[in-house]
């Protein structure tokens, strides 16, 4: 019997393709309602509402065990092994007649009928409530699916050890050169935790500009900030706030950027020391 | 060479009689007033013959038209009967190569699929192709934009999208897709170019239910950059994008075949040749998408058939593209994430560097050491031409973070980018033209005057000397978001460039 079912249903997949991908066909294919948006998991197209369960049901694990492997063979070709959809059936943990279903009072009369393109399915009671029951459990767990990057709380940066932190930022990372805990770096951890603070000492936000000396050929040096340059010009604000384009070719300068060291640090750091500084940082209230 | 023309009248005979637009067979040798499919032609080498711009008079090029679209353009123009096509999610333009005016436009209807960006379009005979956000593959007619079929190629609503610019290898029109929120499997798929009829579907990773798979539980692997062909061995080259849980390296152990690596397909069957990983069990969203180049040149005085890839891993891959044996593995950008070389000439991921609950630093970042922008390959001077970065980031994951989609997080930190000249015998930088902090977008384009034409961050459109990457022109038109292309119209070579929200031919104004 179930193999009939198997073979029906390949017989029926397979007139349904050759009917969905008649030739030459001047219509658009139907497409969906345009469903909305979940706010925050934008980036996929699959976080999309789901309707919601209406009635909550639960089911035993055996039950369920059994649907799987019972929908996987007769359901699955069309709609997905795992009733999210398949190339010819819609996602089954998204639909309003899953969702409004209670053990079956919907979806039993639908799957014995058949529906559509659907074709009829003819399951004794046990099959058919093992079969609702993987259905409903497995729009609970797509339910709980997020496939958005997620979430680093600071508890998880504290591995490091910040007296070796302290090592390195007067030694090897020469961070005393610029920064001071008492000066410039004195409270830094309690304006910024976590991530935040990691990601500040990695790649600081870049508030100030360059200084730069210009000295044109045969003049004098010129001392200024500067504004921006690509390979053949060089744009300053001189002491005065004056903007000044130089051509590079009859210049020399000479740019002091103190974002440089960062990058350059980036390179030499490892993951202990990233994090002995963090830790180092974090005794910086 | 002889034999390429022997294979093109056979190509041709099996035909019939000669078909109106674009034959197919026209893409095994491009005429020089087109530039029919995303590369150019098959090699993916991004290299034109022409040389009616030179070093010389290079300087002189002038705006000749302008068009205005209505976002960044990402995609590369295709060139096909005095028809300029070009696309951004959801619309495709037709645009007379002459006047820059459009004659026509598609819009697909409003879709809530992932809106990244767009490629470009394709053609055959008389009909564009245009891969839609919400992944259908619309077949429009070239002369007038009436649509003639509409396929969906997957349900977008599992978490696919599509950015894809087809590769067609006589009527087979292959469309790849693109989706690492979810765990979904790889997905390429070639449909009839005539009628629309799926032909074959190639899984780099196994759909649900296949017990055992072979990619050890990975999903992912997107194809969604454009393949290369081969028409002698009758194989196209896909680089194939990072398994998905993407930062969740525990949840599918092993190497994840066929993620991160270069596959060898047949167009006919959809069936694999070789798969070559350039990045073993991938933990840090380095597609290897990136074009696959075509090259045949001789290694220690043989004459080889070799596929070349500059990687986003920050590899540069030399193989033999009959058999997918390594040639040849380099760094070409910062790296600190491979152990070793293997003995297949695979890097190695250091299980240190693999994302963690306090963060590994790591370089290169997400944003990769390429991506998507095309490179090129100037057989004159060996050179392997590519926008490069030495990026850095940091990733987590924890097991909190599940396995599903991105499984963990991960933040770019800062990078410098170049365009960088590699000989491809040695891996060698020959020479590094830098553009700019942050990751670049423009693609490379070179000429057979010994001409490179690429972009820069801060807006500038350039073109350097092949040899050494000396700028001698630029004109600052806005960020370039793809690469450019160039063709020869009525006697005179335009070069066409994608910048900001528009695209502009300039040329050399003729006497």
């Amino acid at each position: 019997m179930k193999k009939t079912i198997w073979i029906l249903s390949l017989v029926w997949a397979a007139m349904g393709f050759l009917i969905a991908q008649a030739p030459n066909t001047q219509t658009p294919t139907t497409k969906a309602p345009v469903p909305q948006v979940k706010a925050g998991g934008k980036q996929s197209p699959a976080a999309i509402d789901r309707p919601k369960t209406v009635t909550e049901q639960t089911y035993a694990p055996a039950q369920i065990e059994a649907g799987k492997s019972l929908f996987s063979a007769q359901c699955g070709f069309c709609h997905g092994r795992d009733s999210a959809g398949g190339e010819r059936g819609p996602d089954l943990t998204r639909s309003k007649l899953v969702a409004e279903d209670v053990r079956g009072d919907k979806l039993a009369p639908l799957i014995r009928a058949g529906s559509g393109e659907m074709p009829d399915f003819k399951l004794n009671d046990a099959d058919m409530g093992a079969i609702v029951a993987f259905i409903h459990d497995q729009k609970t767990k797509f339910e709980t699916l997020v496939g958005a990057r997620r979430n680093v709380e600071p508890a998880d940066l504290r591995t490091g050890n910040a007296m070796d932190g302290k090592r390195f930022f007067e030694g090897a990372g020469n961070c005393i050169a610029c920064h001071s805990p008492t000066g410039n770096l004195a409270g830094i951890a309690s304006k910024f935790q976590g991530l935040a603070l990691m990601q500040r000492f990695l790649n600081p936000p870049r508030t100030q500009r360059p200084k730069v000396i210009v000295t044109p050929a045969g003049g004098k040096a010129l001392a200024g900030t500067l504004t921006s340059q690509d390979e053949w010009t060089l744009v300053i604000q001189d002491a005065s706030g004056t903007p000044q384009t130089f051509d590079k070719k009859v210049i020399s300068f000479k740019i002091d950027n103190p974002h440089d060291a960062h990058f350059d640090l980036l390179s030499k750091y490892t993951d202990k020391d990233m994090h002995d500084i963090y830790a180092y940082l974090e005794t910086l209230k | 060479m002889k034999k390429l023309l022997s294979l093109s009248a056979a190509l041709a005979l099996a035909a019939g009689a000669f078909a109106q637009g674009v034959d197919p067979k026209l893409f095994l040798n491009p005429p020089k007033d087109s530039w029919l499919n995303y590369h150019g032609d098959y090699t993916g080498q991004r290299h034109s013959k022409l040389t009616g711009i030179t070093q010389e008079n290079v300087t002189s090029l002038k705006q000749l038209w302008r068009f205005q679209g209505t976002q960044q353009i990402k995609a590369s123009p295709i060139l096909a009967d005095g028809i300029i096509y070009l696309t951004i999610p959801d619309v495709i333009w037709a645009i007379d190569a002459r006047t820059g005016k459009e004659l026509w436009s598609y819009r697909n209807p409003p879709n809530p699929a992932f809106h990244i960006g767009h490629r470009g379009a394709a053609v055959y005979k008389n009909t564009v192709y245009l891969t839609t956000p919400d992944c259908h593959l619309i077949a429009l007619d070239g002369k007038t934009g009436k649509v003639k079929w509409n396929v969906a190629i997957v349900d977008s609503t599992r978490g696919f999208w599509s950015t894809n610019s087809p590769l067609i290898v006589r009527n087979h029109v292959m469309v790849g897709v693109a989706g690492d929120f979810d765990n979904v499997p790889g997905i390429l798929k070639s449909f009839d170019a005539d009628t629309g009829e799926l032909q074959w579907t190639f899984y780099s990773t196994p759909p649900p239910g296949v017990s055992d798979p072979p990619s050890g539980g990975a999903t992912g692997g997107q194809m969604w950059n454009t393949g290369t062909y081969d028409p002698e061995l009758n194989l196209v080259y896909v680089g194939t994008g990072n398994p998905t849980p993407v930062l969740n390296g525990p949840a599918r152990p092993g190497d994840n075949p066929w993620t991160c690596s270069i596959v060898a397909i047949n167009p006919d069957t959809g069936k694999l040749a070789w798969g070559f990983q350039v990045s073993p069990h991938d933990t840090h969203d380095w597609d290897a998408a990136e074009v696959p180049v075509l090259v045949d040149a001789e290694v220690n005085g043989q004459p080889r058939k070799l596929v070349m890839q500059a990687s986003r891993n920050g590899y540069f891959f030399v193989l033999d593209r009959t058999n997918g044996k390594n040639i040849l593995t380099k760094p070409f950008a910062a790296v600190n994430w491979a152990k070793e070389i293997d003995a297949l000439g695979r890097p190695i991921p250091d299980p240190a560097k693999e994302p963690s609950r306090d963060g590994v630093l790591v370089a290169p970042n997400e944003a990769g050491a390429t991506n998507y922008r095309p490179p090129s390959f100037d057989q004159k001077t060996n050179l392997f031409i590519v926008s490069a970065q030495d990026g850095y980031g940091i990733y987590f994951f924890k097991p909190e973070h599940g396995a599903y989609g991105w499984a963990g997080a991960d933040y770019n930190l800062a990078g410098k980018s170049s365009i960088r000249a590699i000989d491809w015998r040695t891996g060698k930088i020959v020479w590094d033209h830098p553009i700019g902090d942050g990751a670049g977008t423009a693609g490379v384009l070179t000429t057979a005057s010994g001409l490179t034409f690429t972009g820069d961050n801060p807006g500038n459109v350039m073109a350097l000397r092949t040899s050494d990457g000396t700028t001698l022109w630029r004109e600052n038109i806005g960020r370039v978001g793809n690469a450019p292309i160039t063709y020869e119209l009525d006697g005179q070579q335009v070069l066409v460039v994608g910048a900001g929200n528009s695209l502009i031919a300039f040329a050399v104004p003729k006497n």
